[in-house]
């Protein structure tokens, strides 16, 4: 039963509800705001004696004076003598608990006065429901921290039916920048994940988007350092403190196209970074995302779908432009359909093209041939595609896509794209796993409470709403969530807080936490979060270890970002990880005749491919030139005499 | 069940609600009652300890000077040291429970005593971890009659007959009566003090701060640890010369030591020390009694400089703080918690 902490106390000014209690406890008792504990009633009802589980979440201490003025007259004014009196005034520890749970917990009743015990491991379970889902062989719980009170220290879990659905489903983070709070707490998280996620439910996997600087860019490198209380949490928690195993980094190309843009272009970590490139086809379906209502009326609209259904893709004829079929597969191609359109209407003086006024033609051109320029580098001309691995998404496998260098169009056209494609995969089951936790963060940037409606956000909002059907589960970070969208927080049945700032502890949204419950989030220490789960009835605070991988600060030290390279040191950087052969003056010979574009393009197609013989298809696509040739000087024939007998000669 | 705290201290939590037990309180006794007739109070009334009762007249009674050849101020050598070990204090608490036959009121009381130790960390707890309470019920019993007083026995109650048992009773004013039973009652609290006085002067090393005089206590009152500070003067042993001497007395200076002797009490060592300023001639006064074996004046300005130590706290927000120190407030409110 254990060691008697406190006992409850009710008074009719201050009585004990079903939700509800108060209790003392000496002044040295190992207790505080978020401490759980026991309370055992010694009334039976129905034959049983009651027992309930709280949570404190306030505690007041106070003396037997009845004011302040009291201590002065007492001292003379003087704090040094209060200080030396020989004995101590009176004190009292007073702590309110809110109710987790009561056993039995039908009648349900205000708490008895009994005896207040701090809760034993077994205990937190049954406090925290978690007996519930964490049955032996059936288990379905996946470690979020570690508990602590006193001496004890007992594990806390999440249940995955409502973490990763489909009860329900999504994880919110809270805290300030710079605290170990939100990217730590998802890098242990998804370890956690992949190391409890029940083989029965499936498999999982995990797509990232690195929104700022480095943050997410070493996830397969190692920790340099992991402290032995770190080490003993990963040992409590069963997780294994490695980084991940699986993980692919994917970014566009910068605007120039030589490298990749992210800071994960050390040459020692190319083996598992690939280009990010979308063509024509994979954006025209997102137009929307980078047009605006402004640019794209009704009309428009009616243009873009035109393209979209009968020109992309397809031997489009039509009599205006002549007798050759076009077929549009790229933004260069497509801007040669509306250079050609534009002039036959011009020749033949039409104002209208198969009822598109040629206004809305000129406009519709200029903002999707725009698009290429708009998102350079993630976007190409010719329609080359390096994209995910759509389809042989791999179990317990990270993608992290690195948005954070990229505008914000570009970004836009990323998130819509990729989520859209992951939402359609598991609704058709094609994607290659069951379950995929996207996580993103700067929420208040990408879903705020205010603001424009953008696409970004509806689809956020669709994932939260809906994802949880399909495995599509939204972990998602942000530094205020009270001016995140309300339905994307809403929708979240998890919800992670570290250390949090005093304005926006100030928010309603926090109205339900006691005062001390707000105090305590305000001064977390790194590595502590306060967690709401759909089967905990009162928030707990949990512990975790340091991620088990390389941190982003730590990381760009570790392995600096490569130098922006010049044209060849770019495709020796690409090609080298198909074909260790490939040198830097091979390249120089291979690519001395041919222009920029079409060594990017040569480039991007051998990524593409990945052929067996990565020189020989390189080679290949470059325009064949035929080398300038010497040409020796004819020899000069001689001049001719004029004739002797020429009677016209002078 | 009282348990050991982390630190090896005696609990300070209790497993159960009950209060100390120490007999029936004033419901059961009342259940026993009405089976045997009678009647109930017409309205319950307060506590007999708020209702006024007779008081001893004030008065001045000169004793015997034994420093010096008169009283005068003095100053005391030293600074104050907190030496006490405890602080023993006590409570009654007494109500009219039922008239078992007209006039003849059964007054139900309960006593408590304790003694409040101080532990290293200058914090008080109860010494040998429970005090000493007492329920019962005082009426004469040549009046109540033997089948009541069997009853109530039976029942579980103690009953304490207020008369000697030849005395007649039956021509006493019922108010009479009642002054009677609190007298009994005073007396059977004076007793639990004086049996936890003699307890700790028998065992314990540490001077004991005891609120009220020891004259009254047999073995205590020649102990060298029983300290007892008297905070009422009704009855000043001083003349009027002496008066004005105790009016000039500043804070920490005391008067010379007398001999204080009573019918029926221990002769002891008694002088008055002033313990705060204060416009009253006699406010932040006290009387000290101590044994008269081995007193000198020495040990006068010792026992001085440790009541004056317990001016700290101040026990406010009692309306006695100028002379009462914090131990005993702490031990009045721990006794009104546990048996009040």
């Amino acid at each position: 039963m254990g060691e008697i902490l406190g006992r409850v106390v009710a008074t009719e000014r201050r009585p004990n509800t079903p939700h509800e209690f108060h209790f003392w406890t000496a002044l040295d008792a190992p207790v505080g705001i978020g401490t759980i504990v026991r309370v055992e009633g010694t009334n039976p009802v129905s034959g049983h004696l009651p027992r309930v589980y709280g949570v404190i979440v306030e505690g007041f201490s106070y003396s037997d004076l009845e004011t302040p003025l009291h201590d002065v007259l007492g001292a003379d004014g003087s704090p040094d003598r209060a200080s030396d009196a020989p004995t101590r005034r009176t004190e009292i520890r007073l702590y309110k608990g809110a109710v987790l749970r009561h056993v039995p917990d039908d009648p349900l009743q205000p708490v008895p006065l009994g005896s207040v015990f701090l809760a034993s491991e077994q205990d937190v379970a049954v406090a925290l429901r978690m007996d519930a889902y964490m049955k032996e062989g059936q288990s379905t719980g996946i470690p979020i921290g570690l508990y602590r009170a006193g001496a004890m220290a007992s594990p806390i879990f999440l249940d995955a039916d409502f973490l990763l659905g489909p009860e329900a489903a999504h994880l919110n983070i809270t805290g300030v920048s710079g605290l170990a709070t939100k990217t730590s707490a998802v890098e242990w998280l998804l370890g956690s994940i992949f190391a409890h996620f029940p083989e029965k439910k499936g498999t999982v996997a995990a797509l990232c988007f690195n929104v700022k600087g480095p943050d997410l860019c070493f996830l397969d490198q190692p920790a340099t350092r992991l402290e032995p209380s770190d080490l003993e949490l990963y040992d409590k928690l069963g997780v294994p403190p490695a980084p991940f195993a699986n993980v692919e980094y994917f970014a566009p190309y910068t605007a120039r196209g030589y490298s990749l843009n992210t800071l994960r272009s050390n040459e020692s970590l190319s083996h598992n970074l690939r280009p990010l490139t979308w063509g024509l086809r994979e954006v025209l379906q997102y137009a929307e995302v980078l047009l605006n209502k402004d640019d794209v009326d009704a009309k428009a609209d009616a243009l873009i779908d035109f393209i979209r259904e009968r020109v992309v893709d397809q031997d489009f004829q039509d009599a205006a432009l002549g007798t050759t079929p076009h077929r549009v597969q790229s933004f260069t191609e497509l801007e040669r359909f509306f250079r050609e359109l534009l002039r036959a209407m011009e020749e033949k003086n039409h104002e209208q093209w198969r009822t598109h006024h040629v206004a809305t033609i000129r406009k519709v051109r200029n903002r999707l041939t725009n698009i290429s320029t708009r998102c350079r580098g993630l976007v190409t001309d010719d329609g080359t595609v390096s994209d995910l691995p759509w389809g042989a998404f791999q179990d317990r496998g990270v993608y992290v896509v690195d948005v954070a260098n990229l505008e914000e169009d570009a970004q836009d056209l990323i998130f819509a794209r990729v989520v859209t494609q992951l939402r359609e995969r598991l609704e058709k089951r094609t994607l290659g796993v069951d379950h995929v936790v996207v996580f993103v963060d700067e929420l208040n940037k990408y879903a705020p409470s205010d603001g424009p409606d953008t696409y970004v956000r509806k689809m956020l909002l669709d994932v939260a709403e809906r994802g949880r059907y399909l495995g599509l589960v939204l972990f998602a970070a942000q530094q205020f969530r009270s001016q995140v969208h309300r339905r994307v927080v809403g929708n979240s049945g998890t919800a992670l807080f570290g250390r949090m700032d005093s304005d926006e502890l100030a928010t309603p949204g926090y109205a339900t936490l006691a005062p001390a419950t707000r105090t305590k989030l305000a001064t977390l220490d790194k590595g502590e979060l306060m967690v709401r789960h759909p089967h905990f009835t009162q928030p707990v605070f949990v512990r975790f270890p340091r991620p088990a991988v390389l941190s982003g600060r730590e990381g760009v030290e570790k392995f600096p970002p490569a130098e922006e390279p010049t044209l060849d040191e770019a495709i020796v950087r690409a090609l080298r990880p198909l074909d260790r052969t490939i040198t830097l003056d091979w390249v120089k010979e291979t690519i001395a005749l041919a222009d920029e574009d079409e060594v990017l393009r040569a480039r991007n197609r051998t990524l593409q491919v990945r052929p067996d013989d990565p020189k020989a298809f390189f080679r290949a696509q470059l325009k064949r030139r035929i080398p300038a040739e010497t040409v020796a000087p004819r020899p000069r024939p001689a001049i001719r005499t004029s004739p002797n007998d020429d009677p016209y000669a002078f | 069940m009282t348990t050991l705290g982390r630190n090896g201290r005696e609990g300070r939590v209790r497993e159960s609600y009950a209060a100390p037990s120490g007999g029936a309180n004033v419901r059961e006794v009342q259940r026993v009652l009405a089976q045997h007739g009678g009647s109930a109070p017409a309205a319950r009334g307060g506590s007999l300890e708020t209702h006024s009762t007779t008081i001893t007249p004030p008065r001045l009674d000169a004793a015997q000077v034994v420093e010096g050849s008169r009283l005068e101020a003095r100053v005391i050598v030293g600074a104050p040291v907190a030496a006490c070990g405890g602080f023993l204090d006590g409570i009654q608490r007494s109500v009219v429970a039922w008239y078992p036959r007209a006039m003849l009121p059964a007054i139900h009381a309960t006593v408590a005593a304790a003694i409040r130790t101080r532990a290293h960390d200058r914090t008080l707890h109860t010494w040998r971890g429970a005090p000493l309470v007492e329920r019962a019920l005082y009426l004469p019993v040549a009046l109540a009659g033997a089948e009541l007083v069997a009853a109530l026995g039976a029942a579980g109650v103690s009953v304490v007959d207020t008369l000697p048992p030849d005395e007649h009773a039956g021509d006493r004013h019922p108010q009479e009566l009642i002054g009677v039973a609190r007298q009994a009652i005073q007396e059977r609290r004076a007793q639990l003090e004086e049996r936890l006085a003699t307890e700790w002067c028998a065992t314990e090393q540490l001077p004991l701060y005891v609120d009220g005089g020891i004259s009254g206590f047999a073995a205590a009152s020649r102990s060298p640890l029983a300290i007892g500070v008297v905070k009422s003067h009704r009855t000043l042993y001083v003349d009027a010369e002496g008066m004005a001497t105790l009016a000039a007395l500043e804070p920490g200076q005391r008067s010379s030591a007398m001999r204080v002797a009573s019918r029926g009490r221990t002769q002891v060592a008694s002088w008055y020390l002033r313990l705060r300023a204060e416009g009253d001639p006699l406010g932040g006064l006290v009387r000290i009694e101590v044994a008269e074996p081995g007193f000198n004046s020495e040990r006068a300005d010792l026992v001085s400089r440790w009541v004056l130590a317990e001016r700290e706290p101040a026990a406010l927000p009692d309306a006695r703080w100028r002379v009462m120190a914090y131990g005993i407030r702490d031990c009045e409110e721990y006794l009104r918690a546990v048996a009040g």
